[in-house]
């Protein structure tokens, strides 16, 4: 068994690894919002990037909204079977 | 060509015929040789202007040398060796000389200083890199080989009729900056022909269509010159062009969402090609210095990243046959070291700091922000965290990890994880030590990627990616399903078209245009005829007859005379005389 294998096979490990997935989101969330208190802001481009933690919650709707309205669309119009195109005429 | 300038193209079209005639290790070291000469030739190049040929009154120029195209041909030499290296293995020696013949034409692209030079390399690269498709030699491939060569020759037309409008407009066929031209037929016929090779919808759809059934290896190359030849000449002769800036944000966000769609593993990151160029386009479109470095850094990187996936899941392909998502899961056991060269490149796609698109793609969103264009700045943003969510989440995650489809593949040749490892190299140096590349770059660069601000927003966005992405897992399970996109129109359209149009045509045909032609032409051309036939047995064969009977008779009477007798002669012959001296008596 492979390092990789010992860590993903475990199910008391993968919790382990979930938790600092988790741990590891907050502590960026909360940098993107204290590091500029601290810091100071420096010169961004748009008023809404000055919004707290913008880039994680701009990644996550992003995220949410790109695979909802790409399978809605795709389900509404463009998804078909594989054989589409194999009865040309 | 002048002395002291090989064109590093030349080198590689030439040179590639001699692979056929070589064997086993002299061949392979000759695979090496050639990309490798063709990089040091470019890095030994100064700028300047070279061979230079007069040719039907005009002058061609090969060998354009500057910052913009040098970095374009060290990128594009760098890639031909990581692709030659990936094929060492291949037996096949029709796929080598095509690959080195289309990685020589991109570099022709790269130095034409001339608008027909230009066209001829431009033209090579689609002949040569079809080869790449066909040589797969399965029926799927064969079609959409010939689907690509077809859109390319179009494509190639619209660049032809453009620069003879262009020639005949302005006497000259320098090929540089076109924006005094806005506006003109031959600037939009050239423009259109630009941006099909770069793959914009709804002119890209050949680019997934062809890609995923290429060779496995052939891909590889594929990926690399003809979208970015394509942003080079944008760069080059449209910067500033303002539709640029919309169509390439646009194209970003679309290859996006087809991405999300997609169940095949190739098709999936061809998706993400026409994505990434995107950012290339609207970094040409906004125009400024810090832009056209965006994307030209965006191009060079690119190029090595995208190589790299296509080198992994090529190396998946090969080594399991399969090429849905779907079909596959479990790979990491057995396919470590793939899955982590893989992964380098994911990351610098997804411009994870410390990998090469972080400080590349960084340059074109920065330029969108400095121009204050807020809609684009949050279009190519969204498209970032699409690109991780699928080139760094999904495809990874449904190829290696999801649930185990029981495959037991092992690593892929050697030689193929060494180009991986090379591709992979680079994207970390230049993300390490972006300055390399920035140096190098056509504007002076005043530009800092690692600010505080920047990484920590970057790791936020992409973090709360990957939260989004577990949260909705289960909806991105990849179906075994295709998904329409323009090529319909050409594989499917032109069929409905067809037989839309049969059935009025044909009574067209028969109902007016066969009336038309029985009574407009046939029957008073029958009518004519037979006419002509009666005049013809009536007036002109009597008459004929009637000469040859008179004349018979005539004859017949004159045989009379002709009696064989010396008396009788010389008595017709006095009375001639006779008559004709009373005759001159007479008439005087």
């Amino acid at each position: 068994m492979s390092f990789l294998e010992r860590q993903l096979e475990d199910p008391v490990r993968l919790r382990r690894i979930k938790r600092a997935f988790y741990v590891g989101l907050a502590i960026v969330a909360l940098a993107e919002i204290g590091l500029p208190l601290v810091l100071g802001a420096g010169h961004p481009h748009f008023a809404f990037e000055s919004f707290p933690a913008w880039g994680s919650l701009y990644g996550l709707v992003s995220c949410v909204a790109i695979i909802v309205i790409s399978k809605l669309i795709g389900k509404a119009w463009l998804m078909r079977s594989e054989d589409h195109y194999d009865h040309e005429n | 060509m002048s002395i002291g300038w090989v064109h590093p193209g030349l080198v590689l079209i030439v040179g590639a015929w001699a692979l056929p005639f070589l064997r086993g290790r002299v061949k392979r070291a000759a695979m090496i040789a050639l990309p490798t000469a063709a990089l040091i030739d470019c890095a030994l190049m100064t700028p300047g202007t070279y061979g230079e040929i007069r040719f039907l009154g005009q002058e061609l120029v090969f060998g354009r040398v500057d910052a913009l195209s040098l970095i374009f041909a060290y990128v594009f030499s760098i890639i031909a060796l990581i692709g030659m290296v990936y094929a060492l293995h291949v037996e096949d020696d029709s796929e080598h000389v095509s690959a080195l013949t289309y990685a020589g034409g991109a570099l022709g692209v790269t130095f034409a200083g001339d608008f027909l030079s230009l066209y001829v390399f431009w033209e090579l690269m689609a002949v040569s890199s079809v080869f790449l498709v066909w040589l797969r030699r399965e029926a799927p491939a064969v079609a959409a080989g010939f689907r690509y060569l077809l859109v390319h020759v179009v494509g190639g037309l619209f660049l032809l009729a453009g620069i003879v409008l262009y020639w005949s407009q302005t006497g000259s066929l320098a090929f540089a900056d076109m924006g005094a031209y806005a506006g003109t037929a031959a600037w939009a016929l050239i423009l259109i022909a630009f941006l099909l090779n770069a793959a914009v919808p709804p002119l890209g759809a050949w680019l997934p269509d062809a890609y995923p059934e290429a060779t496995v290896t052939g891909a590889v190359f594929m990926t690399a010159f003809t979208t970015k030849s394509a942003v080079y000449v944008l760069i080059r002769g449209f910067a500033g062009t303002e539709l640029l800036i919309w169509v390439g944000a646009i194209m970003a966000i679309y290859g996006v969402v087809y991405a999300v769609l997609e169940n095949d593993a190739r098709r999936l990151l061809a998706y993400h090609i026409i994505s990434q160029v995107g950012y290339m386009v609207c970094g040409v479109g906004i125009g400024t210095a810090l832009a056209l470095n965006g994307a030209t850094a965006h191009a060079f990187a690119h190029i090595l990243y995208k190589a790299l996936l296509f080198m992994g899941a090529g190396a998946v392909l090969q080594m399991t046959g399969r090429r849905r998502l779907s079909e596959m899961g479990g790979l990491y056991k057995t396919m470590p070291a793939t899955l982590g060269l893989y992964m380098i490149g994911a990351f610098a796609i997804s411009a994870v700091p410390l990998f090469s698109g972080f400080v590349s793609k960084s340059m074109v969103i920065a330029a969108a922000g400095e121009t204050h264009m807020a809609a684009i700045f949050l279009m190519l943003t969204l498209a970032s965290a699409g690109t991780f969510l699928h080139t760094g989440l999904k495809l990874p995650y449904y190829m290696f990890f999801a649930k185990d489809a029981g495959i037991r593949a092992e690593e892929p040749p050697r030689n193929m994880l060494v180009a991986m490892a090379l591709a992979a190299v680079a994207c970390v140096l230049i993300g390490i030590a972006p300055g390399m590349l920035y140096e190098h770059l056509p504007y002076p660069v005043d530009f800092a990627p690692y600010t505080l601000a920047h990484v920590t927003g970057t790791l936020g966005m992409l973090g709360f990616t990957a939260l989004g992405f577990f949260l909705l897992l289960k909806q991105l399970d990849p179906e075994r399903k295709i998904s329409l996109d323009t090529d319909w129109f050409y594989r499917r359209g032109a069929a409905v078209f067809s037989t839309l149009v049969t059935a009025p045509l044909t009574r067209l045909e028969f109902g007016v245009v066969g009336e038309l032609y029985e009574f407009v032409i046939r029957r008073p051309v029958l009518g004519v005829a037979s006419l002509l036939r009666r005049f013809d047995s009536v007036v002109v064969d009597s008459a004929l007859v009637g000469v040859g009977r008179s004349t018979q008779r005539f004859a017949e009477l004159l045989r009379g005379s002709v009696s064989g007798h010396t008396q009788q002669y010389a008595l017709i012959m006095a009375a001639g005389v006779l008559a004709l001296l009373a005759l001159a008596r007479f008439v005087s």
